[in-house]
């Protein structure tokens, strides 16, 4: 009988294992939230009780940017995360399991109904808290969110570089890692995906040392995934002078009530 | 179990911290509580006047929605029944609320702000306004690829159909109920919007708009073209977005449409702040304009 494939540890994160398989590599986060899967997902259990969850690329945007070959920066075990759009925690519970039950992901969404599955999945895992709100509004969560070690955005919205930005200013460590899914559909139809992709490189390009764009196609049509690290400390650290990661466009702020206030064309 | 979230005061202003720093910004006292509160340390505030302070919150809207105020709350749901020494020996260390684990914090605030959320009638009418949308738009696409489906297989396979027949038929139970729920809270939130649109309109526009603020705030003609997919420019650009579901407009000449939209949208700018002054019925002017324009509109086209 043939041994089974073995799972080995990626080096940026060792919570995260690869399993060769054919025709593709599989990922697999060790869990942190119990034996049972959230949203469905294969899990193995191991004789020493460790169980490992599949993070499929199909229903993840950063499990696809692993697929595609995103090298790094991953969430590493004992760090704090903000998650920033969490939706109903299938990724969030990812990024918990990577961290680790020593570190936190203060994960941020802004609609009821998924809040509730959220709020449901974050009973589970003793690292996930859920914070409803506006990731627009930092200053609403300055009391709930400590400086954190990365940043893992997934904000289906206009202007999501501007709010990432803010956020970072705000919350990001120095030289903290930066994880951006963008959809470039909800950027407007006056530029193609590509050039959108272009344009947020430029713009986060100022702030952090990033990678190319990586797209995620074919596992989610019309997104990419910006990855990198800041170049130099930004507001968060506490440091003097003025905050090096520039403020939320004017735009962003301006706006009172959130994404549905603004122009949809 | 311990509650993560403390008060402290100085002078006239209290602010509250949780597990990780201030949360929101600080909030000035009631006069008589900060007279009330005039003997104390200054340090801290003891955890059994945190339900006084409550009492004494400012009135209105904006201090309901005030995330400070809700983290009190919070901390008073949170508060556990904790023993009398335990309670003394917390005193004795100038803070005596008792508080519970950081996760504990974050998911019973959570659960607070979601019940909160839920419980507001705007946020509510938002969240059916927004399914029904979805759910007429899913239903559509939904009969034309079941249709093309029976259509391609020669009626398709006997089971296929009634169980599509069934699927439909309660779908449209389920959203003839959406609709008329949709309808009632918009007509009891937005009356004279209704009135001067339709109520499912009104509620798109308020789902669109995020609320009865921003869609207050809005320019009719950005109102005109609110939902619309495609962006004004030098050429020929969108008439309407939304408002091609208002009242009326199913009597308006197509290439008028565009006309009627305009007028409608200054009309609906009016009418919704009046509603956000005061939620009461009296459009009748607005009403006897609209009728007046569309007579206007059904007069060119008889030309």
């Amino acid at each position: 009988m043939r041994s089974p494939t073995p799972f080995a540890p990626e080096p940026g994160s060792p919570r995260l294992k690869r399993r060769r398989e054919s025709p593709h590599d599989t990922f697999w986060t060790v869990g942190a939230g119990g034996p049972d899967a959230v949203y469905g997902e294969r899990v193995l259990l191991r004789p020493d009780g460790v169980s490992l969850r599949l993070f499929e690329p199909g229903r993840s945007k950063l499990a696809a940017g692993l697929a595609r070959g995103l090298a790094g920066p991953l969430p590493r075990p004992g760090e704090r995360w903000l998650y920033l759009g969490a939706a109903t925690g299938t990724t969030a519970s990812h990024v918990a399991d990577l961290v680790g039950p020593l570190g936190r992901v203060y994960a941020v969404e802004k609609s009821l109904r998924p809040f509730a599955r959220l709020l449901a999945t974050a009973r589970r895992y003793p690292n996930l808290c859920p914070i409803l709100g506006d990731a627009r509004w930092t200053e609403r969560h300055l009391g709930l969110i400590p400086p954190v070690a990365g940043v893992y955005a997934d904000l289906a919205q206009p202007d999501q570089v501007g709010i990432v930005l803010a956020n970072c200013a705000e919350f990001l460590r120095p030289e903290g890692a930066l994880l951006l899914a963008l959809k470039t559909a909800s950027m407007g139809r006056d530029a193609t995906p590509e050039e959108h992709a272009r344009a947020a490189h430029r713009q986060l390009a100022a702030t952090f040392d990033l990678a190319d764009p990586i797209p995620l196609d074919p596992f989610h049509r019309r997104h990419f995934l910006l990855a990198g690290r800041a170049a130099r400390g930004p507001g968060a650290s506490g440091s003097s002078g003025p905050p090096l990661v520039p403020r939320v466009p004017e735009r962003a702020t301006s706006r009172p009530a959130g994404p549905r206030a603004g122009p949809r064309w | 179990m311990a509650v993560a979230l403390r008060m402290f005061r100085a002078a006239d202003r209290i602010l509250f911290v949780g597990p990780t720093g201030p949360v929101g910004r600080s909030v000035r006292l009631d006069p008589e509580v900060a007279a009330a509160l005039a003997g104390d340390g200054g340090g801290g505030v003891p955890g059994e006047l945190l339900g006084e302070l409550l009492r004494h919150r400012p009135a209105g809207p904006l201090a309901a929605a005030d995330p400070v105020l809700e983290g009190t709350a919070a901390a008073l749901g949170l508060d556990p029944p904790v023993g009398r020494a335990g309670r003394r020996a917390a005193r004795a260390r100038g803070w005596p609320v008792p508080s519970a684990a950081e996760r504990e914090f974050y998911l019973r605030l959570g659960a607070l702000r979601l019940r909160q959320a839920l419980a507001d009638p705007v946020e509510t009418l938002l969240t059916l306004a927004r399914e029904e949308e979805r759910l007429e738009r899913t239903s559509r696409r939904e009969a034309a690829a079941a249709e093309q489906f029976l259509a391609g297989a020669e009626g398709g396979p006997a089971e296929y159909a009634e169980r599509w027949a069934r699927f439909r038929e309660g779908l449209e139970a389920h959203a003839a109920l959406l609709r008329d729920e949709v309808d009632r809270r918009a007509r009891a939130l937005l009356p004279n919007l209704s009135a001067v649109v339709g109520p499912r309109t009104a509620a798109r526009l308020l789902a669109r708009a995020g609320g009865v603020g921003p869609l207050v705030r809005m320019s009719s003609s950005r109102l005109q073209l609110l939902g619309s997919r495609r962006r004004p420019g030098a050429g020929r650009g969108p008439r309407h977005g939304l408002l091609l579901r208002a009242e009326g407009m199913e009597a308006v000449a197509p290439d008028r449409r565009g006309a009627y939209a305009r007028s409608a949208a200054g009309l609906a700018s009016i009418a919704v702040r009046m509603d956000a002054v005061d939620p009461t019925l009296r459009a009748e002017r607005l009403l006897i304009r609209r009728a007046r324009r569309l007579a206007a509109l059904a007069r060119e086209a008889s030309r």
